[in-house]
This record gives structure tokens, sequence and C-alpha cells, in this order.
């Protein structure tokens, strides 16, 4: 087959390295961080559904229904049916208020029971994971309650009128649909138990979890029109909306990262490609003269084409598979996550992209070569019918959306894509353009140096403005990726802190509370504030009593509420309408002030000055809304619906709470000071938030490997623009050389040429990923705009001297060969 | 054979159409050989190309082996040349990514002949290089560059050889050793020989010889 003869010709004579190398990283770069982000994503929502403990909970307070078991059995779904209440456990003399979980043999679907017999366990060694959850007749207590109802394995513990035996100590478990249930004391058993406590059960929780996620999702889309008003479905979107947040943005970043590094690797194989062709243009001439049809040339260079594309595909999909495995040993190794299989899609996926690659950069470059005339074997300077640079851009623009529409599916970042490097383009153009005709007005006077740099970028005009254009791009999408990463980093590190609360601390007295400040004193642990905390049903507003319908728009109308008085606002609290307390004057003499909840006020349309009535424990609390806060949620701090004035609930015998930071060192201090104080209520949020961390430093992992590639599709691009000036460069340095020029000149004005350029380059560069970044963040990730000063000083800067150098690096043996050589070599 | 009637080439430039040739009219029998002479600019290499079919003539008609390439496109005509011509260069036109035994392969692989190794390897040694057949171009001299390129052109047996100035580029002695290669296979192969030179010596050694002046064929030229 004369095509693989030709091809191997052409490999071993090194024309086609270049172009090979780039398809070849195309197709790394789209293998490596396909599969990354495909194992990454399915790792991420096993971890996050561990949180939840199956992939979907629906839950609320009527059985669920049977016809949907039905359904789900027939789909081969996941199952486990549980519930949860609040109610006194007895053991011997000790009684204690707990959170009890009841759960069949299945629970958890996601995620892990981890149990012990040492009470708060932190060792491995003392630590092993449940394969099933408790059996009928047992039950397994958390440390805390453990402590406070001074029991031993294999006591008695009463549930209800249920007499069940201790088993383990459990030591962690799936957060669940609702996190705060887990405040305090808890306690799990089998749910054959539950009928034989006589607790009327008031929660049904079902538990699902599929292989297949899109089923999943289809079964619960059939089944939402037919919930009760009292039921809801929860997911790891809906449970954990911030988490999810984070993981779309992610997940959109390694798209626009991915799609990115492709352009770039598509720029050098645009490049390599024109260059391959315009060195075979004689090549085709003489074939023709020798007979060959422009059929067969065509036959004979695009067969080489798609053999190439086919070999350097599955040499980038090895590559890539490589890249992403060490990624994912390093995550292992620090982790200790597996990171799970990704399936065959994003390799299929990487080898079509890399076809595309070669059909939509390569082949445009390649189009025109059956055309040469053979006439052109005895006629040099017959001009050949080339597409027109800017028809080949125009090409891989085209390319270039159709790719980032392809892989992105989403129209807002095929947009901002195309606007940011179309506004670097025509930059480009414009300003290299004007620079070069302004440049011929003071050529003359110039020195050595820089006369012939400015006489060199005179003759290769229209090489200089494609190399401005590509350099430009090159640094625009690196430093829009840099730019990206930094910020989303920054962004993640600020929304959980290291520092971020991973205690909560309630059912404090007052003497607790002396106790709780000196224990942080002593062990030198920020205080945050300690709210005195009681707990109130609203009875009225504005002396009406809620209606029927009022109570369905929010859960707080059907539940005793945790509310606080203070004197500060805290820094994540903002008053958007009425004044705090420093500001407000009551009309009312005879109520408290009090803040709401903006969104709260918003849904059951309250005003400024409204009269509320709350209930605690039977005695009336007037108030008057003072003012409307909007409260940051995401925050692990606490927060309250409903704060009054200070003072206003001492009356009411108020309990503390707060939240605190317990660095991992003073774990047993806090543990022993917990054990010793045995009516606090303590909530240990500590390894969710690690689990966040853990997920946003996996994911700033990938981050920086997109980064990486990007930055090699980058060099590529730009060494091969570099070295698609070569051949012109060879002969006229050959000429300058033979008449005396120094090497030093030579290589001065080498060094002052691409100078310029990359100087020109990183400034068009800093201004395109500006307004990329525009786009990309009013359109898709929704954050307020700030300018990169930093950067608009440093990208010229670093396009100067990185190009600068690569230009002196790639034209030095054009330079220090000797003429006579280079001569012939040119001829 | 090659017959050639009122053959008249124009190209449009700026300044109005340019005459190239004008009304060259012409026969070589088969087996015959031919020196096209003239100075430079006079239209050698444009009847060059016309008569083996690389171009056409703006007027006039051309015929290869009875095959009319006035009449054909040029996918026709790469038929025909395909079939019948071999070429050998001024600047020898060897491929530099290739070896000498590629080089000479490459027209045998484009015919499809299975035999193109063993063929190139006897043209190579029939020009004395056959030591040196991996050897690149850039590794050759120019003498040895325009042995290969006459091996290549004698390999794929054309029966009409077609040579632009092919001791252009070459001292005179080498010149002249290329210049008896070129007739001693072409004696054996029998092929028609049209050649450009500037040479007398070259052009004496043909049957028949043309001097071309401004495009036209200078009357006195005819059967040496």
């Amino acid at each position: 087959m004369l095509a693989l003869k030709l091809l191997l010709r052409n490999w071993r004579s090194g024309e086609l390295k270049l172009l090979a190398v780039s398809l070849i990283l195309a197709v790394a770069v789209l293998s490596g961080i396909s599969i990354f982000s495909a194992r990454l994503e399915s790792t991420l929502l096993l971890q996050s559904n561990s949180i939840l403990g199956a992939d979907a909970v629906v839950s609320g307070s009527v059985p669920i229904s049977q016809e949907w078991i039905d359904r789900a059995t027939e789909d081969k779904f996941q199952q486990s049916f549980s519930t949860m209440f609040m109610s006194v456990v007895y053991a011997g003399d000790e009684m204690q208020m707990a959170s009890i979980k009841v759960v069949d043999s299945y629970y958890p679907l996601r995620g892990q029971l981890d149990i012990s017999h040492v009470a708060y366990a932190e060792n491995a060694v003392d630590i092993r994971t449940a394969s099933v959850a408790p059996a009928a007749g047992e039950v397994w207590v958390d440390s805390r309650l453990f402590s406070a109802l001074k029991v031993a394995m294999g006591d008695r513990v009463s549930v209800g009128d249920v007499d069940l035996t201790l088993t383990n100590i459990l030591i962690d478990e799936p957060v669940g649909v609702n996190p705060f249930f887990n405040f305090g004391a808890r306690l799990i058993m089998n749910i054959a138990d539950l009928p034989k406590t006589n607790i009327p059960q008031e929660n049904y929780q079902w538990l699902l979890a599929a292989s297949n996620s899109k089923k999943l999702t289809g079964f619960l889309e059939k089944i939402k029109p037919e919930l009760n008003q009292h039921q809801s479905i929860a997911t790891i979107e809906s449970s954990q909306e911030q988490l999810t947040a984070n993981l779309k943005t992610a997940k959109n970043f390694l798209i626009i990262a991915s799609v990115m590094a492709v352009l770039l690797a598509g720029v050098a194989i645009a490049i390599a490609a024109r260059q391959f062709s315009m060195r075979h243009t004689n090549q085709v001439a003489l074939m023709k003269s020798l007979g060959a049809s422009a059929v067969r040339v065509r036959l004979l260079y695009f067969g080489q084409l798609l053999m190439l594309g086919v070999v350097a595909a599955l040499f980038g999909l090895v590559i890539g598979y490589g890249i992403q495995e060490i990624v994912a040993v390093n995550i292992k190794q620090l982790y200790h996550i597996t990171l799970a299989s990704s399936g065959a899609y994003p390799y299929v996926l990487s080898f079509i992209g890399g076809l595309v690659c070669v059909l939509c950069f390569a082949l445009p470059a390649l189009w025109f070569l059956p055309g040469v005339p053979p006439l052109k074997i005895l006629r040099r300077e017959l001009a050949v019918n080339m597409p027109q640079v800017w028809l080949q851009i125009g090409l891989a623009v085209f390319a270039m959306v159709a790719l980032v529409g392809l892989f992105s599916r989403n129209i807002k970042i095929t947009l901002s894509s195309t606007l940011g490097l179309l506004v670097v383009l025509v930059v480009a153009c414009v300003v290299s353009w004007l620079l070069l005709k302004i440049s011929k007005l003071f050529i003359s006077n110039l020195g050595g140096v820089w006369r012939l740099a400015f006489a060199g970028m005179q003759k290769r005009r229209g090489q200089s403005v494609v190399q401005v254009a590509i350099f430009a791009v090159a640094l625009m999408l690196l430093l829009t990726m840099t730019i990206i990463r930094t910020s989303f980093i920054a962004e993640w590190q600020r929304q959980i802190p290291a520092d971020s609360p991973n205690h909560f601390i309630g059912n404090m007295n007052a003497a607790d509370v002396a106790d709780f400040k000196q224990f942080l004193l002593d062990r030198r642990i920020n205080v945050n504030p300690i709210y005195p905390v009681v707990r109130v049903r609203i009875a009225k507003i504005n002396t009406v009593e809620p209606s029927a319908e009022l109570r369905n728009r929010h859960p707080a109308f059907k539940q005793e509420l945790n509310v606080t008085d203070f004197a500060s606002l805290a820094s994540d609290h903002e008053i958007v309408e009425g004044q705090w307390w420093d500001l407000w004057q009551k009309t009312a003499p005879n109520s408290v002030g009090v803040s709401v909840d903006a969104e709260f006020a918003k849904l059951i349309g309250l005003h400024i000055g409204d009269q509320l009535a709350f209930s605690v424990g039977g005695l009336a609390l007037n108030a008057e809304v003072a003012s409307f806060r909007r409260i940051d949620w995401e925050s692990l701090n606490q927060n309250f619906l409903f704060i009054f004035e200070p003072t206003a609930l001492d009356r009411f015998s108020p309990i503390y709470g707060t939240s605190a930071f317990i660095p991992t060192g003073d774990t047993q201090y806090f543990n022993h000071f917990a054990r010793e104080h045995p009516n606090l209520l303590v909530l240990n949020f500590g390894s969710m938030i690690e689990n966040i961390q853990k997920i946003i430093s996996q994911v700033s992992n990938g981050i920086g490997l997109v980064l990486w590639l990007t930055l090699s599709a980058g060099c590529l691009v730009l060494f091969a623009a570099v070295m698609g000036s070569i051949e012109s460069r060879k002969q006229e340095a050959g000429l300058l050389r033979a008449l005396g020029s120094s090497r030093r000149l030579m290589l001065g004005s080498v060094l002052v040429e691409f100078a310029i350029l990359g100087f020109l380059s990183g400034l068009i560069a800093i201004a395109g990923a500006e307004s990329f970044l525009f786009a990309l963040q009013h359109l898709v990730f929704k954050n307020e705009m700030q300018p990169h000063y930093a950067y608009w000083l440093a990208s010229p800067l670093i396009g100067m001297v990185f190009i600068a150098t690569l230009g002196v690096v790639c034209c030095r043996t054009v330079v220090v060969t000797p003429p006579a050589v280079v001569l012939r070599e040119a001829t | 054979m090659i017959k050639v009637q009122g053959i008249t080439k124009k190209v449009a430039t700026q300044e109005g159409d340019l005459i190239i040739l004008r009304d060259i009219s012409l026969a070589v029998a088969q087996g015959e050989s031919l020196a096209i002479t003239g100075a430079s600019g006079s239209g050698k290499s444009t009847l060059l190309g016309i008569l083996a079919g690389l171009d056409v003539p703006t007027t006039g008609s051309v015929s290869l082996n009875n095959h009319s390439l006035t009449c054909l496109d040029e996918e026709g005509r790469a038929q025909v040349r395909a079939d019948n011509v071999g070429f050998i260069f001024q600047s020898f036109q060897l491929l530099p990514g290739l070896s000498a035994l590629e080089n000479v392969m490459l027209p045998l692989e484009l015919r499809g002949n299975k035999k193109a190794k063993s063929l190139a390897l006897d043209f190579l040694a029939q020009v004395g290089l056959d030591k040196r057949m991996s050897h690149y171009p850039q590794q050759l001299s120019g003498g040895e560059q325009q042995r290969v390129a006459v091996a290549r052109a004698f390999a794929s047996q054309p029966k009409i050889l077609f040579a632009d100035e092919p001791t252009g580029n070459l001292d005179s002695a080498t010149g002249a050793r290329i210049i008896d290669l070129l007739f001693e296979l072409n004696a054996e192969q029998g092929a028609t020989l049209v050649l450009i030179t500037h040479e007398d010596r070259l052009a004496a050694r043909c049957q028949t010889r043309i001097e071309l002046s401004a495009g036209e064929m200078m009357p006195s030229q005819g059967k040496q």
C-alpha cells in the first residue's frame, strides 16, 4: 500500500513529527481530561451519595406507595427503608433523649457505618466498617449516648417498649437527608424491632440507589408528580446545594480547559499540516509529472493523514490514560480515595475528537495539494492555488465552535470562547498590522539589530501578523486557565476555610458556658459567639393565627424553632431592611424587637413593624419586626430565622449553643470535656467538612493536570509557529552570514524580533483573556468580574521573555550553521 | 512519436497578452532524439512542458504516441504521462526525504509495479550507484544526484524521455559523463528523447535540433 509506504518514509524523514506530536497531544489532552473527569464525576457522585446514604431518598410523613416500590423493584433499584424520630432511651437507671434511626439490613446503600467497641474511637485499629446494619434485637449507640447511659457492651437498652442488646458503638454514619438530625446523642436499631417499641411511625424514608443513574433520575421524574404534599425527594443535588454547585463549576472548568487545550493542539496541528503541505508542493508536482492523477494524489495524502490520525489517536489514548492514571494513583496515595472507572465513553469520544482534529485542522491545509500543477516541476515560480491563511483560520474558528459546542454542549461556553478568541484574533491582526505600518516610518533611523529585526518583520509581514495572532491566542488561553484556576480555588477556600467550625455544641446552661469558655481559653481555641437559645412556636402574625395555606408554605409553622437574642450582627448576616438594635426604635411598648430572615419574611409577606406572637412552652412572647436579614446559609456558622433584641429571652431560661473549630490535636481534650458534661448536645461536622475538602483537593488536582496539559499544548503551538518561519529565515541567514554579518547581530535581531512579537502578543492576550473571563463569569459562572491588574503587567513581560527565548532557541541552528551549508540546504 | 501542429502559447500580463510560443510545428519519430536550444527566455521550457503534457497550448495541437493531448483534460494527460513519459530535470528534483533507491522506486510504485525494488536496484546498478542506494540526496554530489535522476527516469521504461537541461547544474566533466549515460541507456531502451540544452556538444549528439528565439523556431534549423 503506497500511502502507508509514503507515510513511513515521511515519518522517517521527520516531516510528520510535529504533526504527529500535535495530534497525539490533542488526543492525550482530550482523553486524559475526559477519562479523568468521568472518573472524578462518578467518584464524587458516589462519595457525595455516601453523605446521603443513597443516590436518592424519598421521605415524608406518609407511607411510601406500594406501587412505587413495585416499580422500583421491577427496575432493579437497590432499596432500603428507614425512619427517624426523637425518643427517650433507658438503660438501667439512666435515661437520655436521643435521635433514633431505624433501618433495615440494606442500610446504607451508599457510604458505610463505622463501628467500634471503644467510645470516641479515633485510631484505625479500633474502628471497623459494619457489613450490615444492626440485626433485629440489637442496638448501636454513639459515643455520647454510650457515656451518658453508662452502659457496657451486651447491656440492655430500651427504646419505647422494646429492650435491645447493645452490640456496638457507632462512630460514623452517612449524614442523611437532614444533617441536623444527627445533632446530639444517636442510636441506630433494626426496623424489625420498630413495632415492638409501640412508638407510632410518623416518618418514612425510602432510600434508592441504582447503577444506572439516568434510569433512576427518570424514575424520580415520573414519581415526582405523584408525591403527596408531605413527601419530598432528596438527592445529593438538593441536599448539598453548595457542593453540587462547586462540582458543576469544576466540571464546566474542566470542559473549558480541555477544549482550550485541544484548540491549542489544533492550532499546532494546523501549522504543522501547513508546513508539511508547503514542503510537499514540489513532491506533488513531481508525482503528477510522473503521471499521478489529482484523485490519486488526494487518496495518497488523505490516506496518509487518516492513518497518521488513527495511530496518533491510539497513542494519544494510551498517553491520556497514563497521565490521568498517575493523578489517580497520586490521589489514592494522598487521600486514600480510589477513583471509580470511567467506562468506554470517554475513550470513544476522545478518539473521535482526534479524528475531528485531523479533519478540521489538518485536512484544510492539505486540501490544495492535489491541485498543484505538474508544470511546477519545470517552473518553480509558478503560483500554486493555495488556500488563504485567513480561510484556514476561518475554518479553524469554525472547527473550534463545533468542537466546543460538541464537548461542552453548552451554548454559553461556546459563545464565550468564540467571543474571546475572535476579539484576540481581530485585535492581534489590527495591532500588529498597525505596528508594522508605523515601523516603516522610523525603521531607517534605527540601529543595526533593531533595523534588521523590523526589516525581518516587514519582509515576513503576513507571517508576523499570523504569529502574533497565534502567540496571543495561546497566551490568552493559558492566562485564562491560570486565572480561572486561581480564582476558583480561592473561592472554594473562602467557602470552606481551614478553620471552619467543625463542631456544634448545644444544650449548655450558664455554668456549662463558663466551663466551655475556660476550656477554649485553656486550649487556645477561638471563641465564636455563644447564643442563648429557646424553642418557640409561631402563634400569631398581626394578631391572626397563621392560615392553613400559610402553614403549608414553610416548615417553620409546623415545628418548634430555635431562636436567640443577640446584640451584635454576625459577619455573614446583612440587614436588607429596617434597623439593627443600635438604631431601632420600637413602636409598641409591650413588644420586643425581632430580626427576621429576609427570605422567610418575603415568603410569608411580612413587613417592618408587623407584630408577631410566639409561644415559648406556653408563655407568650410578643415581638415587633425590626429588620430583615440576609443570611449566608451556605456558611457553616449557626444561623437563626429569628433573632430577638438582647436580653429579650432572659426570662425564658435559655440554653446556650455555639459552633467551634476544634483542631485535630485538641479532639481528645474536647471529648474529655464533653464526657464530663454529658448534658451537652454535640454534633461533629468534621468528617463532612473533611469530605468536602477532599473533594475540593481532588478537583484542584484535576485542574492542575489540565493546566499542565494546556501549557504543553501552548508550548507546542508556539514552537510550531516559530518553526513555520524557519525555512524563510534559513536562506536569508545564509546570505547575510555569507556577506559578513556577525552571529551576534543576527541572534540579536532574532531576539528583538521575537521579543517585540511576544510583548505585543502578551498585551493582546491579557485583553482577550479579560474579555473571555468577563463573558464566562457573566454567562457561565455567575461571578463578579474583577480586573486582574497584576496580569496586565505580567502577561506582556512573560510573553516577551518566553517567546524571545523560544525564538532564539529555534533559530539558533539557522544562525550558527555555516552559511555554505544553509545556502545549499535552502536551494 | 510526437506531433506538434501550429502551437501558440500566450499568457495574460498587466501590459496585455504576452506571446511565449508562436506557431510551432514539429514531429519526432519513435526512437529519435530532438535537441531544443535557445537563449534564456526563448520559450524552451514552455515548449517542453507542452510537449510533455504538463501544460496546454493556447492554440494548436499536440499528439503523443497517438494521444491528442490538447483534447484531453489534466486527468487524461496524467494517464498519458504515466504510460509514456519520463523526465530528467536540471535541478534533479529528488525528494530529500527519500533514499536514492526510494527515489528511483517512486515512479514504479505510482504505476503499481510489484517489482519496483528489484527494477530500481537494477537501474541504480546501471548508473553505478547500487552501493549508495540507501544514501539521501543531501549525502550525494550533484553528479551522483543526477545519476539517480537518470536511473529514476529510465526505471519506468518510458517511451518518450524529456530532459530539461540535464547538465545545467553540473561541471563539464560530470556533465559529459551524464550525457554518455543518458545516450547509452536511451540506445538500449529505444525511447524518443527530447532535451533542452545550451550546450552545443550535447545538441550535436541528437538527431534533430531546433533553436528557439523569442518563441519562434529559427528557419535554418532542421534535421542534421
